[in-house]
This record gives structure tokens, C-alpha cells and sequence, in this order.
């Protein structure tokens, strides 16, 4: 039923995460002891971002090819048998591909830069300042003690601490490191983006430099707020905070809609990889023209019933019975024997077939992986 | 618009196997150091012909359709890319999907790659680089007006048939005009294995 | 010297083939070039039009050149990768002089010092055995700027008779015989006279993968019409979806033509108003061809009565023509004979000298035209004078102010040198663009020969197989470091351009030439400051001649994207089609337009004979080589050149399955070829696409590799080319790998 209503659907989600986020910050910041009253714009942003996150999230996952995916992914990972194999993978590719970032060092090693200390530098920011406006987090002086202070969690006292402390002072100053993490990344990002004729051609203003430019325009105002009242005895702090808050504001606005979804879209390559994973040692599809495998049974019929969904009509009579059991490689001499065909007659070349002798998969015409397949899979997808 | 008069028309048939496109593919600005183009020995034993087979670049693409990260993106001038970095997931999906067997998965990378017609060379009114180089004309980027007067018996068509199937493409395929045929049946194919001339058919009896 | 100065596996771990892939700069999407320079490919006789992207005096790339008249852009695998020929960590950087004792057998020496030894060695031999013991082999691959400057070098500085090139083994017999039918040696046409005739004919070309371009024309010329006819004995990539495919037997070619001939003789299909006017011999030839008879000419070809009918047919009715060849007629004991059969039908069809109908060779090599025309053959002086020719003698040595006596009477060819340095004729040699290791046939014999030297001199910018037995070596320059013209296979004189300067010690051929001429102490005539003095002198020197380049000049090619020789004086424009009614040229002075004094084209009786070494019950095969698209020549380049490695790394043994059954041979298994001179144990590669008495190996490749360690030495009477295309080879299934296949990457 909700899946006819996909946009209801999507509404009811963006409204439970929304409402769920509210609750917590009023239970976080103790009624709202702890909320600071001067960051309520803040507040009023992130809840919409999450709900338009949410949105798009469930508007996402019902399409055929994701929610496909979503299913999938869950089933291969709780695989009983599957499931040891697979926390120990969740394990290191967690750390591989989101911490260390180790495919896109694969796709550039200027392009991993950028991208490692844009991340470290958002995860460190958000990390501090989320908890700090949701009041779910914040210090107090020790009843009793002028230079330590006490940090607390949900309203529980967590530990103390010194006030001149070098752990003061990278804590307190947490932002301005990750600032500056963020703004060398977006420097090196830029860089390459001005520079690289490819990306150059491909790259569009909302989708690829917007992003840069509100990153860099937080960090640098951040950065300014702690200059301002560090060494200028607050000079224009109030119109800094305000342009820091825009931006701030302006981002959290732009988050579901633009580049920065990919932070969410990105987990469901664990889903993929499962998939792929347990692809591999399940029964494999063999080409029905050259008789090869070329990928799994399973991720071959989840394919036909996600094309027949979205209304694609690649049934075949006969016995091949539809298109996508046809390997890649087979579908390219296809493709080209077709037009041979057309051609029949005009030239002298005639035509080697056989109803009996089962055509034999082309083969990549440059035999070295430099030029030719591109990974593991590829070599499938070639028959290499 | 001047660039938009500019198409790309390919003759496989024309084919020599000669590989420049796969060399001049890998140095494309979007990609480079790596060929996206394909070209594969249809069945050496029998004859030397190759399929070279470049992105069609479909008017709907199956392979945009079936991405689950809504990854592929066709641009307003109809040219389908390379998946969307920081969105690809690397499901291998379009592989598997693509009518024409185009994508190509870097492993490595968790990333789709695929012919884009160079786009960092025609979205500047460059001819691509496989079409620059093929010295057979097998792949040919010009004006219709160009292809039209140079090739008196060919005509291009975009309408590929697969079962009951039927993608309309930007990239346009050669067939004799004689023909006239309304679209190209890719698995009337399904039982031939190359095409060329058999040796013995001309071979003095010893 | 006995051997190599370090065992091979030494000398090529220090001096390669390594490969060099795109890296750093060239790999980089981001690299602003900081110039484009439009020049021509390094390689093949097409000579195509590109654009170097240089950085930092380094060549990162290319961009098509579009407006390049003969290739609009296109270019082959090659083309495509020739720029990773340069900054190449194989690349000698300083001279080199032998030393058993230093890894790799040879140890650095400075510019000077190498000069100086060189100078020294040619002084004392020719002191001490006279001024015909030094020999020079030079190439068809260098500007013709540096192909004259041989000439001169060996006739006035050394006074030696013996210079040749690797011409020689090119397209000789197409000259040869080019000159005993029309009088002049130059594709007929320009390509552009493919494109809207009635039927194309090429016998003995692997179009598509040794002159790629020109593919298009044979295609565009289809798509208007043409039929095109391929004779080959394998069903190369023009072949596959030709109208006519005639599968000859290897050697064969002359029989077939006479074969045709007298079918057109047979059924009128003659242009005889042409034959009377413009031609003689014609009564002989045709008695000649009266006895191939189709049935005569199947049995001897190989190739079907019905075939031989259709060709017969449609070259007979044909409106227009254009007849083509290249090495697979050529490189035969009759090459010239073949390449006179040809001609015949072009002549009895009198489809030449206008629009659409046309005849050419298509010469492989760089500057395979502009490098015959000018004075490094063993018989010629520049301008295409005969050396034997007093009048013509006195010509060049006037501008070369020397005594005429003293100017050396003709040589010997190439092969021929090798046999002169067997009887003790020859001691000392010096090679330029030429590695006769790889690329003469019977190649033991003529490493030993090497080794027999008391001095060689090599100059290359790799250590050529060759180059290996050198004692000194000194560095030359790549294609992208000189400038200078080269005459493309339709005889259009081209400009290559310079695009960086020499790196290290290296130097241009033509520095290097100069400096060893004023070591020796006779500078007189050899202080050029540059290609473009050469050139100048080159005008005048061919002034008057039959390769007339004195109305050419560097800014006239930029101008008007090259110009076709003959061109006798400023204001003319060049001459892309030959032989036009009512042309004027030096020989015929306006009686005719073919280059005889009474203006006449001859008709030639080819008689048939087999090849040297025909098959027998011991070696029951015939071999046959050739070239593979993605590598050039002896692969000195090509085989540096990661991704065209990556394309076809090692050699194989084509063989068809009928006779890969018999022998229990399948894919991939490791064959023995032998013949009576050597053998050689290669991957088999079965195919339908071959003759199955025949096999093929390509011969790219050097030392345990290289196929021309089995072919024979037999020579055309008249060309002096090798018959690299047939001898008799048996193959057996070899029962292990080679040693070689784990010790050596594919390329070395």
C-alpha cells in the first residue's frame, strides 16, 4: 500500500527522523537547560536538513534498482553462514574505504588528498558542534574550582579537566583544526579543478563548486570568530557570526539536494560489495550464445525483474528468453554481426555460422590490462 | 550551436582492428591512461574481424536507469557519462545492463568508467579521439552533410532492436541504403560467428 | 672483434628494449603543453601529419592535425604512442665505447674523444688497405637533407664506393623496375586518385596494417563503387571484406599477372590507342603471355580458374584503375619481374596519367622515396643522376667542387657489403638508421660478419641490435629532434619540424657527420650550419635531374602542405600526377610524358621462375614474413614502447588449422620453424586466414626472436633485394618452452 504512495512514504520517514531528532535534543539538553538560545537558527536548519535528507533517502530507496539493493544487501549480510565473513569485512572495509579513503586513492592521489582532509575535517567539525547546539554536550566551571573545568554528556558529568591544559586548548580550539583541514582540502580540490582538463569539462557549478565554496566560506568565517576575539578583542564579531551563520545555515539547507548526499548514498557500497561477495560463490550465469560465465544467477534475475519494473522490455522469444542473459562481450559481436548481416551481399565477405556450433565469445583485441580491463571484474565483463 | 551538427557515425565493417582508437582513448583528458573504447577480435580463428563498439549513448539509458546511486548522467546535449564519483557504488549493474556492452568497471576504484565521446574535447567542438585517428573510417565524427556526400551507400540509423526492445541512440550506425532497413536486430545475429572470406572457396584444387 | 662484447642477457639488461609507458606529465590531465609543433610521424612511408605537445623540452603528446591534406587527423597505434620514443630511459646520452670489463659491455666516453677514435679508425684502415675498405650503411627513414649528405660523405670525404642503404631492402624492385617501364621511380599519383575509380587492385600489401591510412582511400573509393581486389596468400584485415580475394601462393605473383594479361589480350580488353602511342614492347609481351593459359596460371598460382577469370573481368572493363603493391611483389629473387608484370596490365589497360586512374608502390619506410632519390644508393648521385654517367658526374662534382676522377665509381648493395667484408675487402664500417642484425636476412651470418670488422661505428639514439657489435657508438637524434624534409610514399615532399633540442651528448646525424669529416681533416664541403644549407645545395644539385627539387622549398611545403616532386623552378607547383598527356619532362623534352627520349612507356617480357628455394619433402613449407601494425621495421622504436608491446608483445607462427591438425598443433603451443639456416621456436597462432602450405612470422624482433635468422640471402638479379617473402620451412611441434621465454620480457 505505501508503496503506491512513495511521496507519503518518504513524508512519514522525513517526519519521524525529524520529530525523533527533536525529542532527543530536548532530552539531551535537559529540557533545554543546556540550549544555548543563540543557536536556535542552527537548530531550526539541521531539523530541516534532516527531514529533507530523510526525504530523499526514502524517495531513493524506492526505486527499483536501489530498493533492490537495500533488500539484498540486508538478506547477504545476515546470512547466518555468511555473517562471520561478512562483520570481518565490514570491519576492514570500514576502515579501507571510509577511513583511509583507499578507492579514491585508487581514482587519484591529489583527488584522495582533497577529499581525506575535507572528510577528517567535517567529521571532526560536526562532531564537536552538533552535541554543542543540541546542548547535548557542554562544560561548566567545578563548583569550587576556578581553573578546571567539567564536561558533560546528556547532562552526566563526564570528567575534569584543567582550564590552561594543552587538552583545553586543542579541545577548545578543536574547530579551528578542523577548519584548517578543510581548507587545505578545498585548496588542493579547487586546484585540481581549475587545472584538470577532464574534469574541467565534466564539472558544474552547482553539483561540483558550490560545495567548495561553502566549505571554504564556514571554515574561513570560523576561523575568523576565533581570530576576532583571540586577537582583535572582538572586532566585527557579531557581523562574522552572522555571516558564519548564513553559511553555516545556507549548507545545511543545500545538504539534501546536492553534492553532499553522496555522504549518505555512499554506506550502500557495503551493500554492494555484500552483494557482490556473496555473488561470487553462488551459482553463476552462463552466456546463452557463448556458453561462458559472466556473472552471478542471482544478481542476472534480480536485474531482469529491476529492468522489467522500471518497463524495460528485453524479453527474447526462444530460448534465450531475455537480452540480459546474454553476456557483455557477446552482446558487442552482436551488435557488430548485426550490421555485418545488413551488409551481406555488397562486398565479397560471406558469413561463418553455425546453429550447432556455439559461437566463441570475442576476444579483447589488446591482450594487457593497461589497455584493457580495468580490475577483477572487468576481466568478466571481457572475458579476459 | 555549431558544435551540434557534429555527429558520430560508426562502421564496424570498415574495421581493420588496427587498435589506434584504443590507443588514442587512453590519452583522453576525462580518462586518461586508460581506453574506454572497445575492440575485440570477433573470432580470430575464423577471420580478422574486430567490433569496435564506442558508447551509443541511448536517448533513455538502461544503465542510468538500473543505477541504484543515480550515478550516470546524461548531459543537456545528450551525452551519457562516466558514473558520478562521489555516487558510484560500483554494483556493477550498468555492466551488466548496457544493450551494447559499453561500461567497463575499475575494480580498484569502485567506480563505472565509460566512453563519454571525449568530452572534454566535443564540448569544446573537438572531434573525439578514436574518431580523430581511425584510418579506416570505421569511426567518423562530422556533419551528416559530410557523411552523406561521402558515402553514396550508406545511410546512418539509430534504432537498435533487442527482443522487444527498442533504443534509439545519438551515436548512429552505417547500413547500405539499399537496405533501408528500420532498425538494426542485434540478436538476428545470435548464430553467426564473424564474417570474412573462406580460403579454400578461391584455392586452385591441387 | 670474435663476439659480443658481454653476453646478449647482459647488454640488454643495461641497454634494453625497456618499455616506456605514459607517466608524470604525460599521464597528467592538467599539462598545458607549452607548444604544438606540426610535424609528420617517425615512421612509415604515409607520413602522416601530427602535432607534438611539448613540455619542458619534452614531447608529453599529440594532437590530430586536421588540416594535414593526406591523413585529416588520422593515424595508426604508432603514430598514436611515437612520442613515448623520447626522454626514454634506454635513450645513449653519451658515446659509448666497447668494454668487456663495464656491465652492459660498453662504458661512456665523452663527444670529442669518440670523434676523435672514429676519425682515427676510418684514417688508419684507409691508409693501411685503401679508401674502399670503409664501408657506410645508412637508412631510408632520415631526412633526405641527411640521405644526401651521406652520399656526399662516402663519394667525397671517405671516397669510398661502398655506401647503400636499407632501401635496399625495401622497394627496389618497385624502383628498378619502375625505371625500365616508365624511366622514373615515384608513385604515379597521388592517393586522391583512388577515391572515384572503377576497381582498386593490390597485390602483395598488408594495407591495413603496414600503410593504415591508406585505408580510408580504398574504403571511400568502395563506398563510390570500387571493386577492390586483394591478392594475398593471408586474408589480411583490407582482404577480409574485399570484392575479390585471390589467395596466391608466396612468389607467385608474376605468373598471375601474366595470367590476367592474357585473359585482357583474349578478350580485347586493351586500350590500343594508347599501346601505339605511347608505348613499345607491346607484341612481345604478349607472345610471352600467349602460354598462360588460366589453367597454367591456377595450377602455378594456387589460386582458383574462377578467380583469376573475375579479376581478369573486372580489371579488363574497368573505366579507371588504380594498381597497387608493396613488399609482398617485391621482396623476391624476381621482384622485378613481378613488379613488370604489374606495370604491363596498367600499360595494355592505358589507365594512367589522368584523372582516377593510377599506379603507385607503397613505399614502407619514412622517407623510402626521398631517401632513393639523392645519392645513398650504391650506384646513384642526387637529383636521381647515375653514377656511372660521366655527364652526370661532372654535374655533382662541380657543385661539390671536387676532381671528378676522384669521385669513386659504383659499389655494391647492402647484402653484398656483408660478402665484402667476408673476403677482407671491407674492415671498417659505419652505420646510420640501418640495424642489419634484425632486418638482413640469413642475420647469423651477417652478426658474424660484424664481428669479422676490424672497426664498426654505429650511430643511433638506442643500442641497436646491431649497434651491439659496434666498437664505438655515438649518440644520434630522433625524428623530433632534427628538422628537415622527407618525400612521402605518393612523392610529396614533406617538412618534418623540430620539436626539442638533443638531450646529453647526443647529436644530429648531421653534426655528427660534419664533425667526423673535420676530424679526419677534409671539412671541405662539409660545414653546413644546418639542414636548411643542405637543402639549398640539394636544389641545385638536383637541378635538371629526373627527381627534380629545385623549385621546392621549406616555406613553399608549409605553404602548400608539401609539394609533389618534380618541381624544376620556383613558380611551379609541384606535380602529383605523372605522366599526364602532353607533360614536359628532362628525358622525353616534350615527346612524350613517360621519362624516355622518345616519351614511350615500355612494356617488359617478365618470365616467370619459383622461388629460390622451392619446397621439397625436407622442408615441405613455405615462410613467409611481414610486419604487424603496432610495430615498425627492426622494433629498435616500437619495441620501447610499452602500450605497442601491450598490443602484439612477442612473434608468432601464423599457421591454418588443417595443417595445425596434422602436425598436432593447437593455440598457444610452442612450434619449431626450421629452414636449411636456422630455426626458431615461437607461440603457434591457428588460424583460417593463411594459405595452409604457408606460415607466416612477423619480423620485428631480434636474436632468439628474430625470423630472419632463417630466411634466405637469395637476392634479385637486378634489385639486389632479398626474397624475404618465400623459402622452404618445415615446423615440427616443439616439445618445451624456448629458454629464451623465461629469461627475456616479450620485446627483448
Amino acid at each position: 500500500m505505501v508503496k503506491r504512495h512513495p511521496v507519503r512514504k518518504a513524508i512519514l520517514w522525513g517526519c519521524i527522523t525529524t520529530i525523533s531528532l527533536a525529542i532527543m535534543i530536548a532530552v539531551g539538553s535537559r529540557e533545554l537547560a543546556h540550549f544555548d538560545a543563540a543557536l536556535v537558527a542552527y537548530t531550526f536548519a539541521t531539523l530541516f536538513a534532516t527531514f529533507g535528507i530523510t526525504y530523499r533517502y526514502t524517495m531513493w530507496l524506492q526505486r527499483p534498482p536501489t530498493a533492490m539493493y537495500w533488500k539484498r544487501g540486508w538478506q547477504m549480510f545476515f546470512k547466518p553462514q555468511r555473517l562471520l565473513t561478512n562483520m570481518r569485512n565490514l570491519f576492514t572495509r570500514t576502515s579501507s574505504d571510509f577511513a583511509a579513503n583507499r578507492f579514491i586513492w585508487k581514482r587519484g592521489k591529489l583527488r584522495w588528498l582533497a577529499h581525506w582532509f575535507i572528510m577528517w575535517g567535517c567529521i571532526v567539525a560536526v562532531a564537536i558542534t552538533f552535541p554543542l547546539v543540541f546542548g547535548w554536550l557542554h562544560f561548566a566551571s567545578v563548583p569550587g574550582s576556578l581553573d578546571s573545568y567539567r564536561a558533560y554528556l546528556f547532562g552526566f558529568a563526564l570528567f575534569d579537566f584543567p582550564v590552561d591544559s594543552i587538552f583545553a586548548f586543542l579541545m577548545f580550539h578543536g574547530l579551528v583544526w578542523s577548519s584548517f583541514a578543510v581548507i587545505f582540502g578545498v585548496m588542493l580540490a579547487m586546484w585540481r579543478r581549475m587545472r584538470d582538463h577532464g574534469a574541467a569539462s565534466v564539472q558544474q557549478f552547482v553539483e561540483d563548486i558550490l560545495p567548495l565554496i561553502l566549505l571554504f566560506a564556514i571554515s574561513v568565517t570560523g576561523v575568523m570568530l576565533t581570530a576576532s576575539y583571540t586577537w582583535m578583542r572582538g572586532y566585527a564579531f557579531d557581523f562574522i557570526a552572522i555571516l558564519h551563520a548564513i553559511t553555516v545555515i545556507f549548507t545545511l539547507l543545500y545538504m539534501p539536494f546536492g553534492k553532499f548526499f553522496h555522504i549518505f548514498q555512499r554506506p550502500a557500497q557495503l551493500g554492494a560489495t555484500f552483494y557482490k561477495d556473496a555473488g561470487a560463490t553462488s551459482e553463476q550465469a552462463h552466456c546463452r550464445r557463448c556458453g561462458e560465465a559472466y556473472s552471478s544467477r542471482m544478481h542476472v534475475e534480480d536485474l531482469i525483474s529491476v529492468q522489467k519494473q522500471l518497463g524495460f522490455r528485453y524479453e527474447v522469444a526462444g530460448e534465450v528468453e531475455h537480452y540480459q542473459w546474454i553476456c557483455p562481450p557477446c552482446r558487442r559481436a552482436m551488435f557488430v554481426l548485426a550490421q555485418t548481416k545488413q551488409w551481406q551481399g555488397n562486398f565479397g565477405d560471406q558469413m561463418f555460422s553455425s546453429m550447432h556450433e556455439q559461437p566463441a565469445a570475442p576476444r579483447f583485441g589488446n591482450p594487457v590490462i593497461s589497455e584493457g580491463p580495468l580490475g577483477h571484474e572487468d576481466q568478466a565483463n571481457l572475458h579476459f | 550551436m555549431p558544435e551540434a551538427q557534429y555527429e558520430f557515425f560508426i562502421d564496424p565493417s570498415r574495421c581493420i582492428g588496427c587498435q589506434s582508437c584504443v590507443q588514442a582513448c587512453s590519452e583522453c583528458d576525462t580518462h586518461k591512461g586508460q581506453a574506454m573504447i572497445h575492440l575485440e577480435f570477433v573470432n580470430r580463428h575464423y577471420s580478422t574481424q574486430t567490433a569496435p563498439v564506442v558508447c551509443m549513448h541511448c536517448d533513455s539509458p538502461t544503465c542510468a536507469e538500473v543505477c541504484p546511486a543515480d550515478a550516470i548522467k546524461k548531459t543537456p546535449d545528450g551525452v551519457v557519462q562516466t558514473a558520478r564519483k562521489p555516487r558510484c557504488i560500483a554494483c556493477n549493474n550498468c555492466v551488466l545492463a548496457c544493450p551494447f556492452g559499453v561500461p567497463k568497471m575499475n575494480s580498484g576504484a569502485e567506480l563505472m568508467m565509460k566512453c563519454d565521446m571525449c568530452y572534454d574535447r566535443t564540448s569544446i567542438g573537438k572531434a573525439p579521439m578514436c574518431a580523430s585517428v581511425c584510418p579506416s573510417g570505421a569511426l567518423y565524427y562530422g556533419t551528416r552533410e559530410q557523411i552523406e556526400a561521402q558515402r553514396p551507400r550508406s545511410m546512418p540509423i539509430n534504432q537498435f532492436q533487442f527482443g522487444q526492445q527498442t533504443i534509439s541512440t545519438k551515436v548512429h550506425m552505417m547500413v547500405p541504403r539499399t537496405a533501408q532497413p528500420e532498425h538494426i536486430d542485434v540478436l538476428s545475429a545470435m548464430h553467426d560467428h564473424t564474417s570474412g572470406h573462406d580460403i579454400f572457396l578461391m584455392m586452385h584444387d591441387e | 672483434m670474435a663476439q659480443l662484447p658481454r653476453s646478449e642477457l647482459e647488454m640488454i639488461a643495461v641497454f634494453g628494449p625497456h618499455l616506456a609507458h605514459a607517466q608524470g606529465q604525460r599521464l597528467e590531465a592538467g599539462v598545458e603543453p607549452d607548444r604544438l609543433v606540426k610535424t609528420h610521424c617517425c615512421f612509415c612511408g604515409q607520413q602522416c601529419g601530427i602535432q607534438l605537445k611539448v613540455k619542458d623540452n619534452t614531447v608529453i603528446g599529440f594532437e590530430p592535425w586536421y588540416d594535414f591534406p593526406f591523413n585529416q587527423g588520422m593515424l595508426c597505434p604508432k603514430g598514436v604512442k611515437r612520442y613515448l620514443q623520447g626522454a626514454h630511459p634506454d635513450r645513449l646520452l653519451t658515446a659509448l665505447e666497447r668494454d668487456p670489463a663495464s656491465s652492459g659491455g660498453f662504458r661512456p666516453i665523452g663527444y670529442d674523444a669518440a670523434i676523435q677514435r672514429v676519425a682515427g679508425e676510418i684514417g688508419r684502415i684507409q691508409a693501411q688497405y685503401g679508401n674502399s675498405a670503409f664501408g657506410i650503411l645508412s637508412g631510408a627513414s632520415l631526412t633526405t637533407e641527411k640521405t644526401y649528405l651521406m652520399g656526399k660523405f662516402a663519394r667525397m670525404c671517405l671516397k669510398t664506393p661502398y655506401i647503400d642503404y636499407n632501401g635496399r631492402l625495401c622497394m627496389v624492385s618497385a624502383g628498378a623496375a619502375n625505371k625500365k617501364s616508365f624511366g622514373i621511380d615515384r608513385a604515379a599519383n597521388a592517393w586522391d586518385d583512388m577515391l572515384h575509380t572503377d576497381v582498386i587492385w593490390i597485390s602483395g600489401a598488408n594495407v591495413a596494417e603496414c600503410a593504415p591510412i591508406t585505408t580510408s582511400y580504398v574504403w571511400r573509393a568502395r563506398e563510390n563503387g570500387a571493386k577492390i581486389i586483394v591478392v594475398d596468400p593471408r586474408i589480411t584485415p583490407i582482404a577480409r571484406t574485399c570484392d575479390l580475394y585471390l589467395p596466391i601462393k608466396p612468389g607467385r605473383d608474376i605468373a598471375l599477372f601474366n595470367g590476367i594479361l592474357h585473359l585482357m589480350i583474349k578478350h580485347d580488353w586493351l586500350d590500343h590507342e594508347f599501346i601505339n602511342n605511347h608505348t613499345v614492347g607491346f607484341e612481345a609481351v604478349a607472345e610471352h603471355v600467349a602460354d598462360w593459359t588460366p589453367k597454367r596460371t591456377a595450377e602455378v598460382t594456387g589460386i582458383a580458374e574462377k578467380g583469376i577469370q573475375q579479376a581478369a573481368e573486372w580489371w579488363g572493363t574497368a573505366k579507371t584503375s588504380f594498381m597497387t603493391h608493396a613488399r609482398g611483389i617485391e621482396h623476391h629473387t624476381h621482384g622485378v619481374q613481378n613488379v613488370l608484370g604489374a606495370i604491363s596490365l596498367v600499360l595494355a589497360s592505358g589507365r594512367i596519367g589522368r584523372p582516377n586512374c593510377g599506379y603507385a608502390t607503397i613505399t614502407g619506410q619514412a622517407n623510402g622515396q626521398g631517401g632513393r632519390e639523392h645519392g645513398q644508393k650504391c650506384d646513384q648521385l642526387p637529383g636521381w643522376r647515375d653514377l656511372a654517367n660521366p655527364e652526370h658526374r661532372q654535374h655533382i662534382a662541380n657543385i661539390w667542387d671536387m676532381p671528378v676522377e676522384e669521385m669513386p665509381q659504383p659499389g655494391v648493395d647492402a647484402y653484398e657489403i656483408f660478402r665484402k667484408i667476408e673476403t677482407g675487402e671491407i674492415k671498417g664500417l659505419l652505420s646510420l638508421c640501418f640495424n642489419p642484425k634484425v632486418s638482413l636476412p640469413d642475420s647469423d651470418y651477417v652478426s658474424a660478419m660484424l664481428d669479422k670488422l676490424e672497426f664498426y661505428t654505429s650511430i643511433d639514439f638506442f643500442l641497436n641490435d646491431s649497434a651491439r657489435h659496434a666498437d664505438i657508438v655515438l649518440p644520434g637524434s630522433l625524428q623530433e629532434e632534427d628538422e628537415g624534409t622527407v618525400t612521402q610514399a605518393e612523392g610529396r615532399v614533406i617538412k618534418i619540424n623540430q620539436a626539442i633540442e638533443c638531450p646529453g651528448e647526443a647529436r644530429q646525424d648531421w653534426r655528427i657527420i660534419q664533425d667526423i669529416a673535420q676530424a679526419l681533416g677534409r671539412s671541405k664541403g662539409f660545414t653546413f650550419d644546418g639542414p636548411r644549407a643542405i637543402f639549398e645545395e640539394l636544389r641545385r644539385a638536383s637541378k635538371g635531374g629526373v627527381a627534380d627539387y629545385s623549385g621546392i622549398s621549406y616555406e613553399k611545403i608549409e605553404a602548400q602542405n608539401g609539394v609533389f616532386w618534380p618541381c624544376p623552378s620556383d613558380d611551379h607547383p609541384g606535380t602529383p600526377r605523372l605522366f599526364e598527356p602532353n607533360s614536359w619532362n628532362p628525358v622525353a623534352k616534350g615527346a612524350g610524358p613517360f621519362y624516355f627520349p622518345d616519351g614511350k612507356a615500355r612494356f617488359n617480357v617478365a618470365p616467370y621462375t619459383p622461388p629460390a628455394e622451392d619446397v621439397d619433402a625436407e622442408y615441405p613449407l613455405m615462410l613467409t614474413t611481414g610486419r604487424v601494425i603496432s610495430h615498425f621495421l627492426s622494433g629498435t622504436q616500437t619495441r620501447r614502447i610499452g602500450p605497442l608491446v601491450d598490443q602484439y608483445a612477442e612473434p608468432r607462427i601464423e599457421l591454418h588449422p588443417q595443417l595445425a591438425m596434422r602436425l598436432n598443433i593447437q593455440e598457444g603451443d610452442w612450434v619449431t620453424a626450421q629452414t636449411r639456416r636456422g630455426e626458431i621456436t615461437l607461440r603457434a597462432q591457428v588460424v583460417r586466414t593463411i594459405r595452409p602450405d604457408t606460415i607466416f612470422v612477423p619480423y620485428h624482433w631480434a636474436g632468439q626472436k628474430s625470423i630472419n635468422r632463417l630466411t634466405i640471402a637469395a637476392q634479385d638479379p637486378i634489385s639486389k633485394i632479398p626474397e624475404y617473402k618465400v623459402c622452404a620451412v618445415r615446423l615440427i611441434k616443439a616439445s618445451q618452452a624456448p629458454a629464451y621465454a623465461s629469461q627475456l620480457e616479450p620485446q627483448q
